[in-house]
Order: C-alpha cells, then structure tokens, then sequence
C-alpha cells in the first residue's frame, strides 16, 4: 500500500479505529499500541481490501489486532478509567444536567463491565453505526448472533438504568 | 402480532434493520401497545445516552506515529519483496564481475600516502599553486622548482580541462602536482621521476572510496588519483599517458 493510499484509505477512520480500540481495552495507552500495530498490519494486507469499506475493514484488523495481543499477554485485562467529564446536555435544568451526567456515566461504566462481546457489538452498532451484516463481518459471526448478542447486551445496559431509575425515584 | 413476536423483533425494528413489510406490522402493534411501545422508547433512550458519552479520538501524536510507521513498514515491504530479486542478481552480477573485472589491487602504503595527499590537497586550501588552464603557464611554472620537468598536457577536448597545479611531497620526496576537473571531481596527478625507469601499463589501485591509477612511462611514475567513478578515471589516466608519451617524443 502505497503512503497515498494509507492516507486516502485508512488514515480517515483513525479516530474511529481509535474509538473501538479504546472501548475494547478501555485503556488509552494500549488502544493507541493497537491502532498503531493494526495500521502496519492494514498496509501488510492492503490486498485483502475489497470494495470501497475500508472503515469495517480497518475495524476487523483492529480487533484482530487486539485479541493477538491480549492473547500474547495478560494485558488485556485493564484496569477501568475513571468515568467523569460528560459533557452536559444545555438544554436541561441543572438538577437535571447533573442526574443526566450521571446517566451516562453510569451506562458508559456500564458498557465497559460488559463481557468483550457483547462491548464491541454495543460500540459498533450504538458509536459507530455499523448495519448487522457489517458487524457480523466484522466480528466474524453469523447475523444471527450479532443479533442475539445485541439484544443481551441492551437487556443488561437497560437492567442497570431501570436500577438507577429506582434509585431516583424511589 | 403478539407481543412475544414483537419482542423478538424490537431490537431489529429500533435498529431500522427490519424488511419494511415486518417493520410495518411492528410498528402497528406499538402504536396499540404500552408495553412495547415502552420498550422501544428505552431503547431509544438507552442509544441516546450512549451516544452522548464522550467519543473517544485518535489523538494527533497518534495519528503522527501511524503515519511515520506506516511509511517505514511501506518501505520495509518493498525492500522484502525486492531482496530476493536484488540477491540473485548480486550473485549472478558477482560472480561475473569476479571472474571478468580486473581487481584493484589491495591498498599499499604508496596508494594510501598518494590518497592523502589528494584528500589534504581538497581540505586545505593548498590546492593550486598555479591556477591556470594554460598548460604553457602551468609547465614553465614547475621551471626552477623541481629538478625534472614534469609533461603537462591538455584534456579538455577529452572532458578533463587542467586547472592548475601546485608542488606536493609524496613519498619523502616533493613531486608535481596537475590538476584536472571532470565535472564535480578533482583529479591530482603526481608525477615524480620513477625509481626504476621501465614502462608499465596502467595499474588501479583504491583506498577509502578513492580510485587511484598508476603508470611510469619515459622515466616518470604518474599517479592519478579522484573520487571519480573507475571508467572514467580510467579513460583520463589512459589520455594522460597518450598524450604524455606523445609530448615527450
């Protein structure tokens, strides 16, 4: 892959690239490690790109990237950012600007006590808009179970709102 | 469609990932029922608050890393696949120059001194003791200085112009110096009285990335020496030793 073709191609989906690889280490330093190793890896296997989605492939490479290296190590398993800094939705009242952070720290901790698989369909689908076959090329599963895994991981994300709604109104 | 049914779909109907005829009759269930009409109103809610939490971006020392390493990992691509290419034809173009290119010699100690002084003569300033391209100047110089009289010949019909020459100590003893251009390059011929005085042909010799040819003819040993490339430095010294015997006889 000639350097042009790397800008033109994968250089407009790194902070997509990023985005996934963050959610799927959920650590800065090692999705950075990841997207840099699954960028080399993209140039080495330029052929395999059919086609003009050159977004889902890059995101196939940067999971295959990920579960290379947390195969190769025990580092996959990373301790959890601190959730905070939401940007708050002006709009709302400021009682309910704060209980709207909260909201969405809570599901984003949420998302990222997930089980991997069930994290990366949540991100696909929910951040980076990907349609159900592509999630299912991207991940390497049948429609079907792209399916099943999204509506598990909902199930689970809407169980832990229905909790903080309860706990706001008692 | 019962609720059962519907349940099974909410997720490919918030998605818009239903057939329209399905999402059709989904729709028209939950616009008559609360209860699924509220599951997919938290699953809108839930893809609201998703969204709205920070998106995480490749910072710009990423995006500068990438770039250097894709550039470097492109590089070394290209260099695997040319290797074995390149290797083959370094062993066949090998083993042909091997058998059919005249070796230089190994540098000896004369090769090495006449080196020097070439490198000395270009990073010093002392390089023209006359500067000229007159070699009726550049002859009667040398006249008094030294006790010999060095042949002094013109090659800038043969794209080697004089440009001067100096006196210079080579091997314990003060020989001439010419100077001629060839392009970018210097060339330094010494010229000395040989110590024995049979002719020889012209002998390559290189030391340090210099070329160096050497040759006695009519009692002169004449050492040429430049960075120029071995062809060309070649041609000049078989000039020089042309028109040096000619002058001479």
């Amino acid at each position: 892959m000639s350097r042009q073709r790397f800008e033109e191609t994968v250089l407009p989906h790194l902070d997509a690239a990023f985005n996934y690889a963050r959610w799927l280490t959920r650590n800065d330093a090692e999705a950075e490690d990841v997207v840099q190793d699954a960028c080399v890896r993209a140039i080495r296997f330029a052929a395999s790109l059919r086609g003009d989605d050159a977004r889902s492939w890059l995101f196939t490479i940067v999971r295959n990237t990920w579960y290379s290296r947390a195969r190769g190590s025990q580092r996959a398993i990373a301790p959890l950012d601190a959730a905070g800094g939401e940007p708050a939705d002006e709009a709302l009242d400021p009682e309910e600007q704060l209980l709207q952070q909260q909201r969405v720290s809570r599901i984003r901790a949420a998302v990222e006590s997930l089980p991997a698989d069930f994290r990366e369909v949540i991100v696909l689908r929910e951040l980076e808009g990907l349609s159900y076959k592509e999630i299912a090329a991207v991940v390497d599963v049948p429609l079907g179970t792209v399916m099943s895994r999204l509506a598990r991981a909902r199930e689970r994300l809407l169980a832990v709102l229905e909790a903080q709604r309860r706990e706001v109104m008692p | 469609m019962t609720c059962e049914e519907v349940e099974r779909d909410l997720d490919a109907f918030v998605d818009r990932e239903l057939e329209a005829g399905a999402a059709a009759a989904v729709g028209a269930h939950i616009s008559g029922c609360l209860g699924c009409r509220g599951r997919v109103d938290d699953r809108q809610t839930l893809s609201r608050l998703l969204q709205a939490a920070p998106y995480f971006a490749a910072s710009d020392r990423l995006r500068e890393r990438v770039t250097v390493r894709a550039a470097r990992a492109n590089w070394i691509g290209q260099l695997a696949r040319w290797t074995a290419a390149a290797a083959v034809l370094i062993i066949v173009v090998g083993s042909a120059a091997a058998l059919l290119w005249p070796r230089p010699r190994p540098a000896d100690d004369l090769t090495a001194d006449v080196v020097a002084a070439h490198v000395r003569s270009l990073m010093g300033e002392h390089l023209f003791d006359v500067r000229s391209s007159d070699r009726h100047t550049v002859k009667p110089w040398f006249l008094g200085k030294i006790d010999f009289a060095p042949p002094v010949v013109d090659l800038a019909a043969l794209g080697f112009p004089l440009s001067g020459g100096r006196l210079d100590y080579l091997a314990r003893r003060t020989v001439a110096a010419l100077v001629y251009q060839r392009g970018g390059h210097t060339i330094n011929v010494f010229i000395s009285p040989a110590d024995d005085g049979a002719d020889t042909g012209i002998q390559s010799r290189s030391d340090r990335g210099f070329h160096v040819r050497h040759w006695t003819h009519g009692g002169m040993a004449f050492w040429a020496v430049s960075d120029l490339n071995d062809a060309e430095l070649t041609a000049c010294a078989e000039a020089l030793a042309r028109e040096a015997s000619r002058q001479g006889s």
